[in-house]
């Protein structure tokens, strides 16, 4: 990861752009699209709240590359089964919580509800996301996304990410 | 062993099918009546239920909630060297007095009337026992004695807590019988363990069908394209099915194999020879466990799974929730002396398990296609032929003999 110091004051325009394409990209389940979101060595993690807050580490999903984001799309694409569903994502408008000359911080709550065939519309993921944002070449870029669900039960699967 | 089946009568007309051990009518999924009856007879009856690892409970006075069977329970640290598991259920007015996930408390209290109970679940306090200025309070003959909580049996076995309902469960070595015992602590071998974190998923299909799931090898490398295509569980490996002589506990082993096709993979639809991990930490796997196997997947009947898989280590609790769903709990746990190049290990390797893995998802999902499937055809029967008709331990994975000998200790325990 590179990062220019000149070009380093991150704007809220950007911020807001980079969301609304990524979350864009996921509704559309534009899958193969999603890894270069982030920065090559990323670090990303769909975590129970029970675990974020004890410290533990252990996540419903994790990538600590671009590369596992990779795989996470291969596996889901190629080698999972599951039924058939929506996905859609109701982000709150992105609050920067720390800037330096680096990265800015960002946090939002996330609501993710899941439509299957012939089922109302449910709640998958209620969360609130603490992500680092930089500028990485020409675009931003996620540096961490950390997604901490309050849902205590996950209607079965969770299939798609956030 | 050939178990009579009960002929059909009264309200409940159903029939086993003919074909006793190999068949099984999809109203053993469905029918309300039958998981009343299961509940009695199989989780509050002579059985020893998962509640938890020992290390969730470091000092005394830590807590942490759980169900069995239906039944709001705690488990409680109530001395250095002893752990009580109580119903979490006010012997007053049946508040369910523990409300978060853990705790810890000098006593329990119930909020409603601040009932309040040692650790072990004797009650201690009851407010205006003896009335306020002569007036009021409990009859005389109120012994507080007669009204503790619910207390169950407790084992705590090499790091994990089980507990039981019924007096007449037998010691817990005992109910896993010899042979599982040897299973048992290959891997729960008698040092700290340490939890990594929880996952936690409601699956929409009946109890059952998740340890059915676990004793039914044939399914792993054809459902599961991602254990087949990376080797990690496949037909063409060597492989074993142990039940034990009841046929309630199961063990499927396996042993780890390369990515490569061989003359069985054709009947893989699905095997992608050509799939190639960008980042494949995740399977960074190291052998640990002595011999070669890999693969130790373990059902205790009925209440858990007991996984090893490469290095990632779980315990999942079944919780009935109803006829038609259970809660799933996993817990990711590690030795107290892992290095910390081994935690992180097992966390990444942890992207192939619970509610978002790259193999259990399958599960989760394909167990609420089978609920599906059969709630509307109650009276028909699913088949259980793979292997043939045995109830007996394989050296190979295309059975389904440990599904047979589920079902055949189940008949038993219903009287079905």
């Amino acid at each position: 990861m590179s990062v220019n110091p000149t070009a380093a004051i991150i704007g809220r325009d950007e911020i807001r752009d980079l969301y609304d394409a990524y979350y864009g990209v996921l509704d559309d389940v534009d899958l193969h699209a999603w890894p270069d979101f982030f920065t090559e060595d990323c670090l990303y993690r769909v975590i129970p709240r029970e675990n974020y807050e004890a410290g533990y580490t252990l996540c419903t999903m994790q990538a600590e590359s671009r590369g596992m984001l990779k795989d996470r799309v291969t596996g889901l694409t190629r080698t999972q089964m599951y039924a058939p569903r929506y996905y859609r994502r109701f982000p709150t408008a992105p609050r920067v919580t720390a800037q330096d000359a680096a990265s800015v911080s960002v946090r939002h709550n996330l609501l993710v509800v899941q439509t299957l065939v012939d089922k109302q519309s449910d709640i998958i993921l209620c969360a609130v996301c603490h992500d680092r944002i930089v500028r990485d070449g020409d675009r931003l870029r996620f540096v961490e996304r950390i997604v901490v669900f309050d849902s205590e039960m996950i209607p079965n699967s969770l299939v798609y990410p956030a | 062993m050939n178990i009579p089946v009960r002929p059909p009568e009264g309200d409940n007309r159903r029939a086993w099918p003919a074909d006793v051990d190999a068949a099984v009518p999809y109203w053993v999924y469905t029918d309300p009546a039958i998981y009343a009856e299961e509940l009695q007879k199989i989780w509050y009856g002579p059985h020893w239920l998962y509640v938890g690892l020992e290390c969730e409970l470091t000092e005394v006075g830590d807590w942490k909630t759980t169900t069995l069977g239906e039944k709001p329970c705690v488990m409680v640290r109530s001395g250095e060297d002893e752990i009580s598991v109580v119903e979490n259920r006010c012997a007053h007015k049946g508040v369910k007095f523990c409300q978060t996930r853990t705790g810890h408390s000098k006593e329990l209290i119930c909020p409603y009337h601040q009932w309040s109970y040692a650790l072990n679940g004797d009650l201690q306090g009851v407010p205006f026992r003896r009335g306020v200025k002569r007036q009021g309070g409990m009859p005389s003959d109120f012994d507080p004695k007669d009204h503790s909580l619910n207390k169950l049996r407790v084992e705590v076995v090499n790091g994990v807590v089980w507990a039981t309902f019924s007096d007449e469960t037998p010691p817990f070595r005992e109910y896993l019988g010899e042979k599982f015992w040897k299973h048992y602590t290959r891997v729960y071998d008698g040092r700290k363990l340490e939890v990594l974190g929880y996952n936690r998923q409601h699956i929409p299909a009946n109890w059952k069908q998740m340890q059915e799931n676990i004793k039914d090898p044939y399914h792993a490398g054809l459902l599961h394209v991602f254990f087949a295509t990376f080797g990690l569980f496949r037909a063409d490996q060597k492989s074993a099915v142990d039940i034990d002589d009841e046929g309630r506990h199961g063990i499927l082993i396996s042993r780890k194999g390369e990515q490569q096709a061989s003359e069985a993979m054709s009947d893989i639809r699905n095997f992608q020879s050509d799939l190639v991990l960008e980042d494949p930490r995740v399977m960074d796997v190291v052998q640990e466990f002595p011999g070669e196997e890999t693969v130790g997947m373990i059902t205790i009947f009925p209440s858990v799974i007991l996984q090893q898989q490469v290095n990632s280590l779980t315990t999942r609790q079944i919780v009935p929730k109803g006829v038609g769903g259970f809660d799933f709990h996993w817990t990711h746990w590690c030795y107290a002396d892992d290095t910390p190049e081994m935690r992180l290990r097992r966390t990444r390797q942890a992207n192939l398990f619970g509610p978002a893995g790259f193999v259990s998802a399958d599960d989760g999902e394909v167990l609420e296609m089978t609920q599906q499937g059969a709630a509307g055809s109650p009276d028909e029967h699913f088949i259980l032929q793979m292997g043939g008709r045995e109830i007996a331990p394989t050296d190979h994975q295309v059975t389904e003999t440990a599904v047979r000998g589920m079902y055949r200790y189940w008949r038993k325990v219903m009287g079905l």
